[in-house]
């Protein structure tokens, strides 16, 4: 028998507590694990290498304050840029306005959309059939996977910001990366539905010709603009995403908080099993100790154990948490903010070293005492 | 209604009444007799010593009489009652009612005063406050203890926490008193002590004793000793 | 008769460092559950609040936000003010205001960026039929003037809304001169200007909104009837109350993500509480047997330690409540998806909150001790007295 086995023997000796422990500490590092890739999800994602090459261009003031459509023309003039398409945001109804009927609705300009979006895929005839009729749409394929929808499909859209409704037909299906839960229809539409409407537009994209000009460019179009009657907001597409991130509320002090009260929670019950666990085998600490077992050694074998439990509970919570966000980011409560994101290695092997630390932290004083306990009197504790 | 009727009638008499009673316990594939044919009749107001060398199933016998073991065959009737009928509540009340247990290691609740041990029993009864605190020191004072009502166990020496369990095991006047090696822990003057206050018991107040012991100064105290050896009750 | 509450008591104390740890993760738990509980409490006041079960809002038809491209046409207000059930103020004007909306874009104080603010442009009339709202500093106002008003969560919140500061709002700057406390309602988070400015600065012909006070609650609902049936109107009429209640959804991803997390730590809890009771348990087996002998049955054994186990949650609870008072009020902000800009709300810890996040906790502690508790009063008496 080698020490290792010694350690793996005694941490199951207590089959129920050590489940239950391992169970409490998986619960915890699973929701640590979650906040995690949330948390990498929003700040430290780059996104795809397209995404990093993309701006938005919006209204200075607002994203419901409207930019003309010249502006297209005159951004496309900026050096730098390759590529610009309006989109505007509809915010239409899709059968009723329940949460899993929610989607994004944008007018948009079928012959440089897919230009821009140059990871988004769609068939050359679909993209052909789209451009030739005006209330035609392309929508996302996941999206057309959850509501059912086949090519030529009718689509309803009821409008709440604009004082018209959407009858569109799907003409085609695009794919992307990661689920998008979006429809783009022709702009003419709104240009017709809402003749207030026409010759302005929502936002632009725009697709830079390097991730590096991306700065420079969105400088050069905001001064373009600065001193005319609607001035504009440049930035990254990474950028504008986590403005909306923010608007959320302090989304980072939230999940931050959060990951503290677990990690405590979880120290704290690393303890209270290493404590009981330790406290009902002082005899036996003090005849292994009279067998000429050191003080190092009885340390080590506490903590070991105490270590192997928690890292293990890591594991665990980290591979339920995996799980957990696979269905978080299918829910239409949190499809938006969360469409995509799944677990990597690094944030499952960050869980486990945090809870293995955890088990160091939490075994050290009791481990301590008990390695450093009077042999004579240990061999007389009862219990 | 019945049971209650025999019950009344049967107390005059005889206190235990063990025919042909027979446990054997299943350890892996070895069989394991505790006890053997054993048949006894225990009068009331008896004082009881039952010896043998440890493992000869005196213990057994005495949690059968306390209704928390059941023999694998035979009969056995404690106060006229077949005990082994009742349901898991109902022998729970019975016991309160009827039996006092002392154990060896005298099993007093650590974090409970000696009163507040002696008064357990009489939570389960419904006697007001007063009336509990009417027994519990005349439990006390019985056992000699009046002086260390609000002590904790701990702050007790053994003898006197023996003699707390005493008192447990008396207050709710019980007719029958169960001791299990009272004495085994305790040092020859502590030992002397409960001993006389068993026999005291016995003597004044016609308890019925069984004691459980392997000391025959401990069982001098009796009116009379059994001897069990290998789960067989020997001849008187 | 049941083991007394003291026997639970004192054998918690016993085992301080255990009961401690538990508890305090019960409390981290609780705390968690409170802070999300007060958050959503704090939202749904702000809109609940925000409502007048006489008032009567309308909208263009097929509209459900106030900040909606289109809206009621300026024509159509001496219409409403002319529709029975209307009520009228001192002077016997009819109370009835057109409102505008804009957003505007300010920086946030605390450096963390910028957030989209609501600007309502209303007259005094407006003013007036919001009674809850008082004004805390400088003056309202004045009607024909680039000025404006912030309400206190602004002022506290972002930068430049001092009184004296200046705001670019549309075409131009616009002064703060008054401070005004909404009484916890949405216009919390709004800053007011005087509507026919706006009008004049953007040559505006509809309002984005109109609201309309009925004499009393009946009227309201047929006033209501009647702006939604009138032919020439083409307008959506509903309850005030309706409108704000509607909005409540905002606070849907708080809801979802913390119920999630405060779920997950109940069980994590769970389970850390099982662990100490079953430890209770192995600990006190004996003194189990004893109380056994003595006549106590399983079924208060089981309810000794299951209420054991209740005291210890409740205890979690207790110091959880204290852990989260001092952030009782605080004040945040997150977007409402209907305006696309910041609602503001406080921290809320209302009764029901409190009462909510000891019941969490009671069943924490029922959970936890309902496994432990059964052990012990399923335990043969015999085996128990040999441990």
């Amino acid at each position: 028998m080698t020490l290792a086995r010694f350690v793996r023997k005694n941490a199951f000796r207590n089959k129920r507590r050590s489940i239950l422990t391992l169970l409490s500490i998986s619960f915890s590092l699973l929701l640590l694990t979650v906040m995690m890739t949330i948390w990498r999800a929003f700040y430290m994602s780059d996104g795809t290498s397209e995404s990093a090459e993309r701006l938005i261009i919006r209204h200075r003031v607002s994203l419901g304050q409207f930019l003309p459509i010249a502006y297209r023309e005159r951004i496309r003039s900026v050096p730098g840029v390759k590529n610009v398409v309006n989109q505007t945001w509809f915010g239409g109804q899709y059968k009723d306005d329940k949460p899993e009927n929610f989607f994004a609705q944008f007018g948009t300009d079928p012959n440089e959309i897919f230009d821009v979006q140059r990871d988004f895929h769609i068939p050359q005839d679909q993209l052909e059939a789209w451009k030739k009729d005006r209330a035609g749409c392309v929508v996302d394929a996941e999206l057309a996977k959850k509501h059912g929808w086949k090519i030529g499909d009718r689509l309803n859209i009821k409008g709440t910001i604009f004082p018209f409704d959407l009858e569109l037909t799907i003409r085609g299906m695009f794919t992307a990366a990661t689920p998008t839960e979006t429809v783009y229809f022709n702009n003419t539409y709104v240009d017709e539905g809402y003749p207030k409407m026409k010759g302005f537009v929502g936002f632009f994209g725009v697709l830079a010709d390097s991730p590096e000009s991306v700065p420079q460019v969105a400088k050069a179009i905001d001064a373009m603009f600065r001193n005319s009657d609607r001035p504009t907001k440049s930035e990254s597409e990474k950028a504008f995403n986590l403005d909306w991130i923010a608007m959320l509320g302090n989304v980072k002090g939230f999940i931050l908080s959060i990951c503290g009260a677990v990690v405590f929670a979880t120290l704290l019950v690393s303890a209270n099993t290493m404590a009981m666990s330790i406290r009902e085998r002082t005899r036996e600490v003090a005849l292994l100790k009279t067998l000429g077992f050191t003080r190092a050694t009885v340390l080590a074998l506490f903590m070991g154990e105490a270590v192997s439990l928690a890292a293990l509970g890591g594991l665990v919570g980290a591979l339920a948490g995996s799980v957990l966000v696979y269905g978080m980011a299918r829910s239409p409560q949190m499809g938006l903010f969360l469409t995509g994101v799944t677990i990597n290695a690094p944030t499952m092997l960050v869980a486990v070293l945090v809870a293995a630390t955890v088990g160091v932290v939490s075994s050290i004083v009791p481990a301590f005492n008990a390695s450093r306990g009077n042999i004579v009197e240990g061999l007389r504790h009862i219990g | 209604m019945s049971t209650a009727m025999a019950l009344n009638t049967a107390t005059e008499t005889k206190v235990v009444q063990a025919r042909n009673v027979s446990k054997v316990f299943q350890r892996d594939a070895f069989q394991v007799k505790a006890l053997d044919d054993v048949s006894l009749e225990i009068a009331t107001a008896e004082f009881l010593a039952l010896m043998g060398p440890s493992g000869s199933g005196k213990t057994t016998l005495l949690n059968m009489i306390a209704a928390i073991d059941r023999p694998s065959s035979g009969e056995l009737l404690v106060l006229g009652q077949n005990v082994f009928r009742l349901s898991d509540g109902q022998s729970a009340r019975w016991r309160n009612q009827h039996i006092g247990y002392v154990f060896q290691t005298f099993n007093l609740i650590p974090v409970l005063t000696a009163f507040e041990n002696v008064e357990l029993p009489l939570l389960l009864t419904k006697l007001s406050a007063r009336e509990r605190r009417d027994h519990v020191m005349t439990a006390l004072k019985l056992v000699g203890l009046e002086e260390r009502v609000h002590h904790l166990p701990k702050q007790l020496s053994g003898g006197q926490e023996q003699r707390v369990a005493i008192a447990r095991a008396i207050v709710s006047d019980p007719t029958v008193l169960l001791a299990d090696e009272p004495t085994g822990d305790l040092d020859g003057r502590s030992a002397t002590e409960i001993l006389e206050i068993l026999k005291r018991l016995n003597q004044d107040y016609h308890k019925t004793i069984v004691m459980v012991t392997h000391d025959p100064h401990a069982a001098s105290y009796a009116h009379l000793t059994r001897h069990l050896e290998k789960g067989m009750l020997l001849p008187a | 008769m049941a083991i007394p509450l003291r026997y639970n008591i004192r054998n918690l104390k016993l085992r301080k460092s255990a009961t401690i740890m538990t508890a305090l993760g019960i409390a981290l738990t609780v705390t968690t559950a409170i802070f999300i509980l007060a958050l959503l409490a704090g939202l749904n006041a702000a809109f609940r609040l925000s409502g007048n079960a006489l008032n009567v809002l309308v909208l263009r038809k097929g509209s459900n936000a106030e900040l909606a491209a289109g809206g009621v046409d300026r024509d159509a207000l001496p219409i409403m003010k002319d529709l029975p059930g209307v009520a009228r103020d001192a002077q016997g004007e009819p109370l009835v205001s057109g409102e505008d909306l804009l957003v505007v874009v300010l920086p946030r104080n605390d450096g963390t960026g910028e957030t989209n603010v609501t600007v309502r442009f209303l007259t005094a009339t407006g003013i007036e039929m919001r009674p809850e709202t008082k004004l805390v500093a400088g003056r309202w106002f004045t009607p024909g003037q680039h000025e404006i008003v912030v309400s206190q969560s602004i002022h506290n919140r972002f930068a430049q809304a001092n009184v004296g500061d200046t705001m670019w709002i549309g075409k131009g700057p616009w002064t703060v001169v008054g401070v005004f406390d909404a009484g916890g309602t949405a216009h919390d988070s709004e800053i007011w200007g005087d509507v026919n400015q706006l009008a004049a600065d953007f040559d505006r012909t509809f309002y984005n909104s109109v609201l309309l006070r009925a004499t009393d609650p009946v009227a309201a609902d047929a006033l209501k009837n009647r702006v939604n049936d009138d032919q020439r109107l083409k307008l959506n009429g509903m309850l005030e109350t309706d409108y704000w209640a509607k909005q409540t959804s905002s606070g849907n991803p708080i809801k979802f993500v913390g119920m999630i997390v405060a779920v997950i730590m109940a069980i994590g809890s769970c389970f850390a509480a099982m662990n100490t009771m079953y430890a209770a348990v192995a600990y006190r087996s004996r003194e189990i047997a004893t109380l056994r002998v003595i006549g106590f049955s399983r079924p208060s054994i089981l309810a000794s330690f299951v209420l054991e186990s209740v005291l210890l949650s409740l205890l979690g609870a207790l110091v959880g409540i204290l852990l989260m008072l001092p952030f009782n009020g605080m004040t945040t902000g997150t977007n409402n998806p209907v305006t696309f800009s910041e609602a503001v709300f406080s921290l809320r810890m209302t009764p029901s909150v409190i009462g909510s996040a000891v019941l969490f906790a009671l069943v924490m502690g029922l959970f936890g001790g309902m496994a432990p508790a059964w052990h012990a009063a399923q335990r043969q008496i015999l085996a128990s007295l040999r441990d």
